[in-house]
């Protein structure tokens, strides 16, 4: 092996281990009694106690967060999905300048801060007698899924060569046709990761959940941070529990989705 | 099988026009191919006829019937693309067979029209694969199994061999001859290979701007080209060209001095032809151009030598035996009998 190699992949591993680390930490933690948390020389060899995940499920609240969560991101992922990959699909192959102005329209709704979209919301859901309710993040998290959803299906619909569509005219493929069955199994893999991602997006999201609802609505990240701020002793095995089962299901999507994530992200292309 | 008619055909796109008056008939079984260079809007005609490319102005008729605004899919058509638009997610079988299924076509009937062309076109053992595990000559032969399977009024061909090397090139070209001999179904084939055209049509349409430059069979646009263009497009090694004033009864410019083919009238005429019609002749011959040899390019069964006389440089092929060296003087001789003459300024063929 070339030196310059191995130094490479010498730095690769460090970066690998400074991400790693932590997240391996933190799953440690989540099974270890306070007593070993709270050491000067961090344990690595404990006996794993099933005691905080334990507290962390048993909590009514968080029972109900995790529906919260569950039911309104598969909503707004399911809705984001069903409005944005056919609007991906016209925006990808209808060029005209109303399609390259929704375009920009998609991708400009992730530019505004998240607190410019959240103060307005919490107006407009008092207004309408909806805050706190799961309908009104639904409806919010639709904003992030849709958007997320169109702007990286696009590159995904632009590259199906468009000979294969003129190829299923002539074999008299209509235009939904040639796109259930033609245009969308032919970009399959990114569509998921794209809405993988939105998945991904609005399962973390904090702000808007936190300032949309106080109680009935709160989702699975604002009721694990309240945890933290459950007495004096700052319960941290329980916090790392809390952390572990709020990034499961990211992390399932990622190992499912991957491949497919990474070439949504890249530009290169799968078909030639 | 069905003729195709096109009739005034126009496209514009904005306010550019690519195609203007288009008129050419087809006759039932008939090969046609479209050749010219890049641009000239082979593609954009042959678009129009499948219906993917909307047609601007004029008609079009496939089999009698006016078709202007029908689906491609309700032409009658099948078309084999340049770069073959197989369907990537599907495999060979299903590629082939996806039309007929959606034309809702009996399983026993697909199997039965399935096996003939998949054997005419040696698929057998990749039925099971999908396109990407297939090479590009395996890839097109499903192309034109998939077209074949569809037993389709007119076939069309865009260009499909030219992204193959030329080895495979070759071999499909005459596998889609045979084909056309077996099935004679009425065809149209776009390509810039002069070998495909001569080879394959029974009637070239050479096409320059959008325009039909010249229409005949490979004989006769090789051997009678109509303008300047065709003659210097058709032929490898291409035609010499030289500028010369017509009067009484010779040909000549500075340099050159020969005796006019047959009667012209007074006036300046490009004179055209091909290097095989050049013989290098001994001293004492009448009319032979005075010339140095430039250049001696060996092209295996022939040599094709560069020659300058004065102004004047030309192209000959001789026999690959023959030996020359660069700057020696040489008389070359030009057959009066494939002198083609042209006027100078509309690029006309005069003479027969
Ligand atoms: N979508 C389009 N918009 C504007 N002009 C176009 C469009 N498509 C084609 N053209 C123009 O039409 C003309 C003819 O194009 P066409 O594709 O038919 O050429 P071609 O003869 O097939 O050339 P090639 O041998 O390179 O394929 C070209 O000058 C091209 O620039
Ligand atoms: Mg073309």
């Amino acid at each position: 092996m070339k030196l310059s190699t191995l130094l490479l992949r010498i730095v690769l591993a460090c970066a690998a281990l400074m991400v790693l680390l932590p997240l391996l930490w933190t799953l440690l933690n989540a099974f270890k009694t306070n007593a070993d948390l709270l050491v000067n020389t961090p344990k690595l060899i404990f006996t794993p106690v099933w005691d905080n995940m334990q507290y962390v499920l048993g909590r009514r609240s968080v029972a109900r967060a995790l529906t919260n969560s569950l039911v309104i991101c598969s909503s707004a992922v399911a809705m984001g999905a069903l409005l944005g990959v056919p609007a991906a699909y016209v925006i990808a192959r209808v060029k005209n300048r109303l399609t390259r102005e929704a375009q920009f329209f998609a991708l400009s709704l992730r530019f505004l801060p998240p607190v410019a979209v959240a103060i307005p919301m919490m107006v407009i859901w008092l207004g309408l007698g909806f805050y706190d309710t799961r309908f009104a993040l639904i409806v919010t998290y639709m904003t992030i899924t849709i958007s997320i959803t169109v702007w990286l299906s696009i590159p995904a619909f632009e590259r199906v060569p468009i000979a294969v569509e003129e190829a299923a005219r002539v074999d008299r493929l209509g235009p939904y046709a040639t796109f259930f069955r033609v245009a969308l199994p032919i970009a399959r893999p990114q569509i998921l990761a794209a809405i993988a991602f939105s998945f991904i997006l609005v399962w973390n999201e904090f702000l808007l959940a936190m300032m949309l609802s106080t109680s009935k609505a709160r989702t699975l990240p604002v009721v694990a941070s309240e945890m933290s701020q459950l007495g004096m002793n700052v319960p941290w095995g329980v916090l790392n529990a809390a952390v572990v089962l709020l990034s499961l299901p990211p992390l399932i999507l990622l190992a499912v989705a991957g491949a497919g994530m990474n070439s949504v992200f890249s530009r290169k292309s799968t078909q030639d | 099988m069905a003729t195709v008619e096109c009739r005034n055909l126009c496209k514009s796109y904005g306010s550019h026009e690519v195609i203007r008056n288009f008129n050419l008939s087809i006759s039932d079984h008939e090969f046609i191919v479209f050749l010219g260079p890049s641009g000239c809007g082979k593609s954009t005609i042959l678009r129009m006829v499948a219906g993917l490319e909307e047609i601007t102005g004029g008609d079009l008729f496939i089999g009698g019937a006016r078709v202007n605004d029908r689906d491609p899919g309700d032409r009658g058509i099948a078309m084999v693309f340049q770069n073959y638009a197989l369907y990537p997610h599907m495999s060979v079988r299903e590629n082939i067979t996806f039309a007929l299924e959606r034309a809702g076509t009996s399983r026993d009937e697909i199997r039965r029209r399935l096996d003939p062309v998949v054997e005419t076109l040696g698929l057998d053992i990749y039925l099971g694969r999908k396109p990407t595990e297939l090479s590009g000559g395996q890839q097109q032969r499903v192309a034109i199994a998939r077209a074949m399977i569809k037993t389709p009024e007119v076939f069309l061909f865009d260009e499909p061999l030219s992204n193959l090397d030329a080895k495979l090139r070759g071999h499909l070209r005459v596998e889609i001859a045979r084909l056309h001999r077996a099935l004679n179904t009425t065809s149209v084939y776009v390509t810039h290979d002069q070998l495909e055209a001569m080879t394959l049509a029974d009637r070239i349409v050479l096409m320059n701007q959008g325009r039909i430059e010249q229409m005949g069979t490979p004989e006769e646009i090789y051997s009678r080209p109509a303008t300047v263009f065709t003659a210097g497009f058709i032929g490898t090694p291409s035609m010499n060209f030289f500028s010369l004033d017509a009067g009484e009864g010779r040909l000549r410019n500075a340099d050159i001095d020969l005796a006019a083919p047959f009667p012209l009238r007074a006036g300046k005429v490009t004179l055209g032809i091909r290097p095989g019609a050049i013989r290098l002749v001994p001293e004492g011959t009448p009319d032979a151009i005075a010339a140095t040899v430039e250049r001696d390019e060996f092209h295996g069964d022939m040599r094709l030598i560069s020659l300058n006389a004065g102004a004047e440089s030309f192209m000959v092929s001789v026999p690959a035996a023959t030996r020359l060296s660069e700057g020696e003087r040489v008389l070359a001789h030009l057959d009066p009998a494939s002198l083609h003459v042209f006027d100078a300024e509309s690029g006309q063929r005069l003479g027969d």
